[in-house]
């Protein structure tokens, strides 16, 4: 049994497809506006300037990020939640109690990756559960089962940063010692450290 | 601009009810001389205000939650989340005054017990300013996370709550007045309290003023992306309503001063005290309710 579950995320694989969005809504009957898993295109660049020929010479960039709940070690909605229907459980997976949680959004406000998520219907807070009950069916998660490139991974946290590396600090992310994600991301060639970034989001609606 | 709403009611109520309550026990303290029954006269009017105005506010509260019928699970995170305590202060702040109020409507029990009771209430309510100020200070939040938060909210507090019961003081003297029964000692403390209220108004609002640009400042200089897009929404996007909310900071002083301008001149500016006490208070709560709605507007988080 895992101690802290964590998702693993190749930048260099991502194509912005956003397969794994959707098999997270399917799989969780999510309503529209409700996304537990999301993709942030990040865009930006300038013109290179050659004084020497008069030239100038286009530097785009642009690299997409899947991210979720990343089920922190320092989980501020769970600091922040009033009723204590947000907590962290078995697996290390921070997840709500729909039936302790008055929907105050006040989780929402606090998580720098939009987690907690409220569902208008149901009058309460919702999120990545890291699929639990694929996870006891021996399954892997839907998003991860989805994701054509093979970008998406999961697994004991400190296995996968003893493979991949400890980096989860990457632009449009905030920096990980906010709330110290379990999240693992092998970086895209272009990809900007959080607090460095010269670019922007560029699908805001989408994510 | 119609951000949370009822939040912005029930920050508001909620921190002109506790400036209210403090207000007027520091009337009462700075009054110690003055006769208990002459005290009690003038101030009670305001006192039974501030009750029905908390109550208000916590129920506006309820209404931007989902499940609205488990609002009391809210309490549940108490040592650990600041909204539990909040909540909890809210209450109790709510609950120690109507007991309060109570006993001084029938004037229940001795009268030093009273007071124990009322510096008790005065001190939940100032935490419950602080507690609503610390909801607020998330460390994802750039343009709340910041000392202007609590200080801000104090301000708020004193501001409005000393012109309510400025306002509900001149208003409570005049129906004496015309009924007859006003004193010449309640007339007097009725006017040092206004006196005092306006004099620590026009501090409050100057200290708006100091805050502004430094805010402004501390957005601007701030590492955070987050706290730009703060400040662009500030000036920019909600640019028209930040210059309603100073002109209304400099309306507020203006009366203010009007205000002391005339009782400065004796009995013949008595006649004009309730209208511009209330036009004073209008002008201000406007001017806060403005700034509260920016308050929310104004959120940008850290992240994605």
């Amino acid at each position: 049994m895992a101690k802290q579950l964590a998702f693993y995320f190749d930048q260099t694989k991502c194509t912005g497809c956003k397969a794994c969005v959707i098999a997270c809504k399917d799989k969780h009957d999510l309503p529209v506006g409700v996304r537990w898993r999301r993709v942030a295109e990040y865009s930006g660049g300038l013109w290179l300037v050659d004084e020497r020929t008069g030239t100038m010479t286009q530097d785009v960039f642009s690299y997409y990020t899947s991210y979720s709940c990343n089920h922190c070690d320092d989980p501020i909605c769970v600091e922040a939640c009033p009723s204590t229907a947000m907590r962290k459980g078995e697996n290390g997976i921070v997840k709500v109690e729909p039936e302790i949680c008055i929907g105050c959004k006040y989780c929402a406000m606090a998580c720098p990756y939009s987690a907690p998520q409220f569902n208008e219907a149901k009058g309460v807070m919702t999120k990545c559960d890291f699929c639990s009950d694929r996870l006891a069916a021996g399954q892997t998660p839907a998003c991860v089962a989805a994701c054509p490139s093979r970008a998406l991974d999961f697994g004991e946290v400190a296995e996968l940063r003893a493979k991949y590396g400890a980096m989860a600090s990457i632009e449009p992310l905030p920096a990980a010692s906010v709330t110290k994600p379990n999240l693992v991301i092998s970086p895209h060639h272009r990809a900007q450290v959080s607090g460095t970034g010269t670019g922007r989001i560029g699908n805001p609606k989408e994510i | 601009m119609l951000h949370e709403l009822p939040l912005v009611i029930f920050t508001i109520a909620a921190q002109m009810s506790a400036g209210s309550f403090i207000v007027l026990g520091l009337i009462h303290l700075l009054g110690a001389k003055v006769p208990q029954e002459t005290m009690d006269r003038v101030t009670d009017p305001a006192l039974y205000a501030v009750g029905p105005l908390l109550v208000l506010g916590m129920a506006a509260s309820t209404l931007h939650l989902g499940s609205p019928l488990r609002a009391a699970n809210s309490l549940l995170h108490l040592g650990g989340s600041w909204l539990s305590a909040e909540i909890f202060a809210g209450s109790a702040f709510a609950g120690l005054g109507a007991v309060f109020a109570f006993l001084q409507w029938k004037k229940l029990g001795p009268h030093v017990l009273r007071q124990v009771l009322a510096v008790l209430t005065a001190a939940v309510g100032a935490f419950l300013v602080f507690a609503i100020s610390q909801v607020y200070s998330l460390r994802t939040v750039p343009a709340w996370a910041t000392y202007f938060t609590p200080v801000r909210f104090f301000i708020t507090a004193l501001l409005l709550g000393g012109l309510a019961v400025g306002a509900a003081l001149v208003i409570a003297a005049q129906r004496r007045e015309a009924k007859g029964v006003e004193t010449p000692e309640a007339a007097a403390l009725v006017g040092r309290s206004v006196r005092g209220i306006a004099l620590g108004g026009l501090f409050g609002l100057g200290a708006k003023y100091i805050g502004q640009p430094a805010y402004i400042g501390y957005l601007g200089t701030h590492p955070e992306q987050a706290a730009r897009e703060s400040l662009d929404l500030l000036v920019n996007t909600y640019g028209v309503y930040s210059a309603a909310q100073n002109i209304l900071t400099f309306a507020g002083i203006a009366a203010l001063f009007f205000m002391l301008y005339r009782m400065a001149d004796g009995n013949a500016g008595k006649r004009l005290m309730p209208t511009a006490a209330i036009v004073a208070f209008v002008l201000v709560l406007a001017g806060e309710v403005i700034g509260r709605m920016l308050f929310y507007a104004s959120m940008v988080r850290i992240g994605v």
